[in-house]
């Protein structure tokens, strides 16, 4: 009983199918979020194509894992971990496609900020897009490992990209009032924020669907949460118009 | 917890109570020290590769090793406060209270109306209008009456195989046991005869407790309230089916249930 792999050999190919497609679209949205943060960071235009280049890639492949896992549910009937891999890579897929549609939603916004001169700093933005990123990282690698202490890792740091969030927001307003010449650079900036506040969820996500498929056990249904933007929250509600 | 997993956990009586059971094939020690409990009026489904003696297990409930010179049991299985392998116990009692269907249908070489009412002469004296209704009775639980109920007089070994299952199980439960046994069942039926006898399942537990031997890992996960997994002659785990089949406890119920016993 020492060898872990199927009997029927197919089976554990489709299964390693279904594992490198996750790394490989995990990989992408990785790159389209790093994309968009350069887009915002350095006012990189090419970047910022770049990133909305990709969606179409990130969707096909979410298409493909999609029938891939149902086909392996309807022809395996797989069971206990195989289940749990199966059915969380079906909402993994989703996860990450949302991950990739918030990335090239950042960068197309960070072409139209006309940013006013030496007033508004980016730096709480860019460290914010930093961790976002850091936590992306580790949910893939959560995936391609099976790593559920990778997974317990996000889930702990979510909180913390709330905060950034929480910060970032008082800061933005603080400008706006300050002058609203600010106004409009700032309401862009205040969805770029929001979008990475999601981009951390979706990693979030990730990572206690990866938590589950290792372990069995669910993580507490309620995250580790930062401070709310207090009074200011209700903008949260806010619909963001469309972008594209 | 689900509601489902709640409703084997509190189901509070257990109708057969098996305690340190270990039994032998002559030298060969084919289970050692089981103690599992059967909760009354639900299914418990045993999985386990072939010799890991989870068959040998159903034949000690109705005392079928008997009828083999050279095998032995020890230990205890509790049923209705007796221990079923006292030696002074009826054994024609315990086999009616405690019925019993094989793998390959296995009619008697009689008509359907005889095939029934063979074992019910057996326990009781009833009149030819009470055993008429008895024997509608039952061929209609198992959903059969419609099928045959033109040609009660004609040779059963005439119906087809799914047909001789449900027959053997209308048999089985005639005598109007308390518990069943099925050892493999449907193995040997197509997937339409099947569901017609896993739709029977679920219609029987409100009335009897059934253990189920099946190498069907799906039909355990359809049929079962509770799962026991077996190896070697050893109880692995056992849980609610819903537990068992998503999260094992277990690494070797794991690579059972997954396929992935080298």
């Amino acid at each position: 009983m020492a060898d872990r792999s199927h009997i029927v050999k197919s089976y554990e190919q489709e299964l390693g199918q279904l594992r490198s497609m996750m790394a490989q679209m995990g990989g992408i949205v990785e790159n389209q979020v790093a994309l968009a943060l350069s887009a915002i960071a350095d006012r990189n235009e090419e970047a910022a194509d770049a990133a909305a280049r990709q969606d179409p890639e990130v969707d096909q492949l979410e298409r493909e894992v999609e029938g891939l896992a149902i086909r392996l549910l309807a022809l395996r009937s797989p069971m206990a971990g195989d289940l749990r891999e199966i059915v969380a890579a079906l909402k993994i897929t989703g996860d990450l496609e949302r991950i990739g549609d918030y990335a090239s939603s950042i960068a197309r916004r960070s072409l139209r900020i006309r940013m006013p001169e030496n007033q508004i700093s980016l730096s709480g933005l860019r460290s914010m897009g930093r961790l976002v990123q850091e936590n992306l990282r580790r949910s893939i690698d959560a995936i391609t490992q099976q790593d559920s202490n990778r997974a317990m890792e996000v889930w702990h740091s979510d909180r913390a990209v709330d905060e950034y969030y929480t910060a970032l927001f008082r800061e933005l307003v603080t400008y706006m009032m300050e002058d609203a010449r600010n106004i409009r650079a700032c309401t862009e900036l205040l969805f770029i924020a929001k979008n990475l506040e999601r981009i951390g969820d979706h990693a979030t996500n990730v990572a206690e669907r990866v938590f589950y498929a290792v372990t069995g056990d669910n993580l507490p249904s309620l995250r580790p949460r930062g401070a709310p933007a207090s009074a200011l929250t209700a903008t949260e509600t806010m619909q963001e118009p469309d972008v594209r | 917890m689900t509601e489902i997993d709640l409703q084997v956990a509190k189901s509070p009586e257990v109708a057969l109570a098996v305690r340190n059971l270990n039994f032998y094939y002559g030298e060969n020690h084919a289970l050692h020290d089981i103690s599992i409990d059967f909760p009354a009026r639900r299914v418990t489904a045993m999985i386990g590769p072939s010799g890991c003696g989870k068959s040998t297990l159903l034949r000690i409930f109705n005392r079928m090793y008997d009828l083999y010179p050279g095998q032995r049991a020890t230990g205890e299985v509790i049923f209705d406060g007796r221990n079923v392998l006292e030696r002074d116990l009826d054994l024609n009692i315990l086999r009616a209270r405690v019925g019993m269907v094989f793998q390959k249908p296995t009619p008697f070489p009689m008509s359907i109306y005889d095939n029934i009412a063979f074992g019910v002469r057996l326990h009781e004296k009833l009149n030819k209008a009470d055993m008429d209704a008895r024997v509608q009775d039952v061929l209609t639980r198992v959903a059969l009456w419609n099928e045959v109920r033109d040609r009660l007089n004609a040779p059963a070994s005439g119906l087809s195989g799914g047909q001789q299952q449900r027959l053997c199980i209308a048999r089985s439960i005639a005598t109007r046991p308390e518990v069943l046994l099925l050892d493999e069942p449907t193995s040997a039926l197509d997937p339409i005869s099947t569901a017609r006898i896993e739709e029977l399942l679920d219609e029987l537990k409100e009335e009897f407790t059934i253990a189920i031997v099946t190498h069907n890992m799906q039909q355990a996960a359809r049929c079962a309230d509770q799962v026991a997994f077996f190896y070697m002659g050893r109880l692995i785990e056992v849980d609610s089916a819903d537990r068992m089949f998503t999260n094992p406890k277990q690494q070797q119920t794991q690579d059972y249930i997954t396929g992935r016993f080298g």
